[in-house]
């Protein structure tokens, strides 16, 4: 875009529905915008970042003096994008060995961070640190900082309420570390956050904390332009795909409460039936006391029993601890996109407001003022990060609860078959004829 | 259908078949002239001809549950020795809270009419209780049945000290196998009812656990909407889970019918219980007719050597108002003579009784043993085939939805 007037506001627009791309699609329709200030939807696939380089609205110079973190400038890193959705990676990161640590002022968990790579940010081509759940906030805090374009995966949850939850038990730890593990390769297969040095550093420093304290300022560019946009800047139209997103966010999150709620409930009703279960199944044993040719079948009955109440607490603990975790999760993922969104919103209502001060000015410019045009250039990236880290989450989150929901019916189908073997493998004892008296 | 033998104005064997096959509501006015709603129960017996198998309806009647009791107030009284069968529970016990504890609820009058063919095949397949006449005219004679009943005088013939349960008698030398019968009837009495009151319980809750996986279905079915490649994946699991959750009607209502079995042997152990006590309360007056005659026989002795040891009534007053006439001492003797050649006759008699009903009631207390052994038995059979059909449709649905799952 270079020279004439303020071309229309590259924001969809009041259109309709139906003109409008679905935001979980890949590229379909085109996007009915004003020219080529915005990002064609060819562009929202990973592959593209090269191209949107050379779409920038101030020129066709690729942002080389754009910080190593910034989306707009990954030309070399696009190869790596792809390899990265194939078979060959090159950064591999594991969360594994929880340690309990006593101090004089505090008991902690560290867990060990094993990461394998080859490329050339990191100066080995292995590293095992070690970090406590606080190290990860402050990762997360940095990247939120300093890649505020982008959804930052979310990380279990902070607080835990201290005599309700053993903070050292050992599926609590596992529960976490879990969580860890997975926020940390979610930031791995991010093509821009993976990239991101206060990452780099939280893999590889060895001592942390020192790095902490030089408050390192690796604020890209766009980060830094983010963080100076002071709110109080009102849009008038949240673009159509982006209100899609919000909406389909606040629908998504809303039906995830459902199922955590139902989850709950069906936890809360299985452990009411397992205290019954516990007492039923001694019942007969103290009946099959009072008999003489009864006292096997009947004792067979109750060791059955407690057999289907161990497979049943097996099932209660694996929801609770493999099931309704990823759901919380997902439900702090869509709440912190959510004001990710609304920082987009803050972005190009900035850009919206002062190209209208500008357009009301009667003077005549020969260009569009300079700030202008970086509000502009800073809209349109957030815009087109948001877009590929959505698409990227749609994809990764129907794996995620492919993965876990299938996990849930094995989980039940496992305790049926337990039951069904137990209550097989009794037939035989019921049936089995006393010897002739 | 059950074949039993039965007799006819005592000559011949006949097979028979009987079926209570009916439940009709009525109304009617009972014995204070007051409108009543009230159950009856068509009573179906067929006879069953040697050769061909075939069955022939020969006496339909309808009978209402009070009737039932009569008919089993009378075995009890006629065969103290018999563990009489007993009938289904008169109201609704034991229940969760989806049952209904209305006697007129239409599910507990189909597990009572149930209940009371159960009851009529016991009676008629009893090797002695099937030849009674009281039962043969039950199953044939609908008017005038009652009367007749009652004709027999069996309520006089009551003890109604049998009726106290909770009486005891001291009683010096009882059979010590009856003794510890009545422990057994008394713990297995408290092990069912524990079981049957846990059961209810355990029924209760697994109920819950089916019917809230219903609430995926719909919530699977509202996400979907707003998913694109995952939509068709989560609607059809949404279907499966409600699936599951109304699967639990059933399974509960076959499991109603092992608790019936159970309760049936939970009442089975009132009538052993009652049988025990009867041969307590006959040894009981067996000993207080010893213990008379041995007093009888003491105060004789006393009065005709003149010592006195035991102490007499008429001791006393003599003591007090001056000795008898020797006169009056001879009538004395020879009347308590005559009382103790009495007494020594009942003893005798009492004594034989006494033994033949512990000969007659152990032989069907053994018989009883050998049924209750067999019943329950199958009882736990069906049970653990149930909890089996159970696992196996979990395993189906759960596989299904995991199905459903892969396709997301």
């Amino acid at each position: 875009m270079s020279g004439g007037p303020p071309k229309a506001l590259p924001s969809t627009g009041p259109q309709s529905l139906r003109d409008m791309p679905h935001p979980l699609a890949g590229s379909s329709s085109e996007e009915a915008v004003g020219g080529d200030s915005t990002p064609s939807p060819d562009l929202l696939t990973a592959r593209s970042f090269g191209d949107k380089d050379l779409i920038l609205p101030n020129g066709g110079t690729p942002a080389g003096t754009a910080s190593p973190a910034s989306s707009s400038s990954l030309l070399n890193r696009l190869q790596l994008d792809d390899d990265m959705d194939g078979e060959t990676r090159d950064l591999f990161v594991t969360v594994d060995d929880p340690k309990k640590h006593v101090c004089t002022m505090e008991t902690y968990i560290t867990y060990r961070i094993t990461t394998k790579s080859t490329r050339v940010e990191f100066d080995l081509p292995e590293y095992s640190v070690r970090r406590r759940y606080q190290d990860f906030d402050w990762l997360r805090n940095k990247l939120e900082e300093s890649q505020p374009t982008h959804l930052i995966p979310p990380l279990p949850e902070k607080f835990v309420v201290k005599g309700v939850v053993d903070r050292f038990s050992e599926e609590f730890v596992e529960t976490r570390r879990k969580a860890l593990d997975k926020f940390l390769k979610r930031i791995t297969d991010h093509p821009v956050l993976s990239f991101n040095e206060h990452f780099n550093v939280f893999l590889t420093a060895k001592d942390l904390n020192a790095h902490k304290k030089q408050g390192m300022a690796l604020l890209t560019r766009v980060g830094e332009s983010v963080k100076h946009v002071a709110g109080g800047y009102k849009l008038r139209n949240r673009p159509l795909e982006f209100a899609a997103i919000g909406e389909y966010l606040d629908t998504f999150a809303l039906k995830l409460g459902t199922i955590d709620r139902i989850a709950q409930r069906i936890i809360k009703e299985e452990i009411e039936y397992l205290v019954e279960l516990r007492e039923y199944g001694p019942v007969y044993s103290t009946w099959s006391a009072l008999e003489g040719e009864l006292a096997e079948p009947l004792e067979g009955v109750s060791a059955c029993i407690g057999n289907c109440s161990t497979a049943l607490e097996e099932l209660t603990d694996d929801m609770t601890e493999d099931f309704l975790p990823v759901l919380r999760e997902y439900i702090l993922y869509s709440d912190s996109m959510k004001s990710v969104l609304k920082k987009r919103d803050q972005v190009q209502a900035e850009y919206e407001t002062k190209l209208e001060a500008v357009a009301l000015k009667k003077e005549e410019r020969p260009k569009v003022p300079a700030d202008v045009e970086k509000c502009q250039d800073r809209m349109e990236c957030f815009n087109a990060d948001l877009k590929a880290d959505m698409e990227r989450w749609q994809n990764n989150k129907r794996q995620d609860f492919r993965q876990l929901l299938m996990g849930m019916a094995d989980k039940n189908i496992q305790y049926y078959e337990k039951c069904l073997m137990a209550w097989e493998s009794i037939i035989p004892l019921l049936q089995e004829k006393q010897e002739a008296k | 259908m059950f074949l039993a033998s039965m007799t006819e104005n005592n000559f011949s064997l006949k097979k028979i078949e009987i079926s209570v096959s009916e439940a009709e509501k009525r109304t009617g006015r009972n014995a204070m002239n007051m409108q009543e709603t009230y159950t009856a129960y068509l009573i179906e017996t067929r006879s069953v001809e040697h050769n061909d198998g075939q069955s022939v309806l020969t006496d339909s009647l309808w009978r209402r549950y009070s009737e039932f009791e009569l008919l089993r107030n009378y075995l009890l009284v006629y065969y103290p020795h018999i563990v009489v069968p007993p009938l289904p529970e008169k109201r609704a016990e034991f229940v969760w809270h989806k049952l209904s504890a209305d006697n007129m609820d239409p599910d507990f009058v189909e597990r009572r009419r149930i209940g009371l063919e159960n009851f009529l095949l016991r009676v008629a397949s009893h090797p002695i209780l099937c030849r009674d006449k009281i039962f043969y005219l039950f199953l044939t004679q609908e008017g005038n049945w009652k009367e007749t009943v009652n004709e027999t005088g069996f309520q006089l013939k009551a003890d109604s000290r049998l009726k106290a349960l909770n009486a005891t008698f001291r009683v010096k030398n009882p059979d010590k196998r009856f003794i510890e019968l009545k422990h057994y009837s008394d713990e297995l009495q408290s092990v069912i009812s524990h079981l049957l009151r846990v059961r209810a319980r355990v029924a209760d809750r697994l109920y819950g656990v089916y019917k809230v996986h219903g609430n995926y279905g719909r919530v699977f079915s509202e996400w979907s909407a707003i998913e694109k490649e995952m939509g068709d994946g989560l609607q059809s699991a949404g279907h499966h889970m409600d699936v599951y959750a109304s699967s639990i009607d059933d399974i509960l209502e076959d499991e109603e019918h092992y608790a019936d079995q159970l309760k049936e042997y939970l009442f089975y152990a009132e009538a052993l219980r009652a049988v025990c006590r009867k041969h307590e309360l006959m040894q009981y007056d067996l000993e207080m007719a010893a213990q008379d005659l041995a007093s009888k026989k003491q105060q004789c002795e006393e009065l005709a050597t003149g010592t006195v040891r035991t102490f007499s009534l008429k001791g006393m007053t003599t003591k007090l108002f001056g000795q008898e006439t020797p006169e009056q001492r001879e009538a004395r003797i020879k009347m308590l003579e005559e009382q103790i050649k009495e007494g020594e006759q009942q003893l005798k008699s009492k004594n034989l009784e006494g033994r033949e009903f512990v000969r007659n009631a152990w032989a069907d207390i053994e018989r009883f043993k050998e049924q209750k052994n067999h019943d329950l038995k199958e009882a736990l059979i069906s049970y653990a085939v149930m909890q089996i059909s159970m696992c196996k449709k979990g395993i189906q649905v759960w596989t299904n939805a995991k199905e459903c799952f892969s396709k997301m």
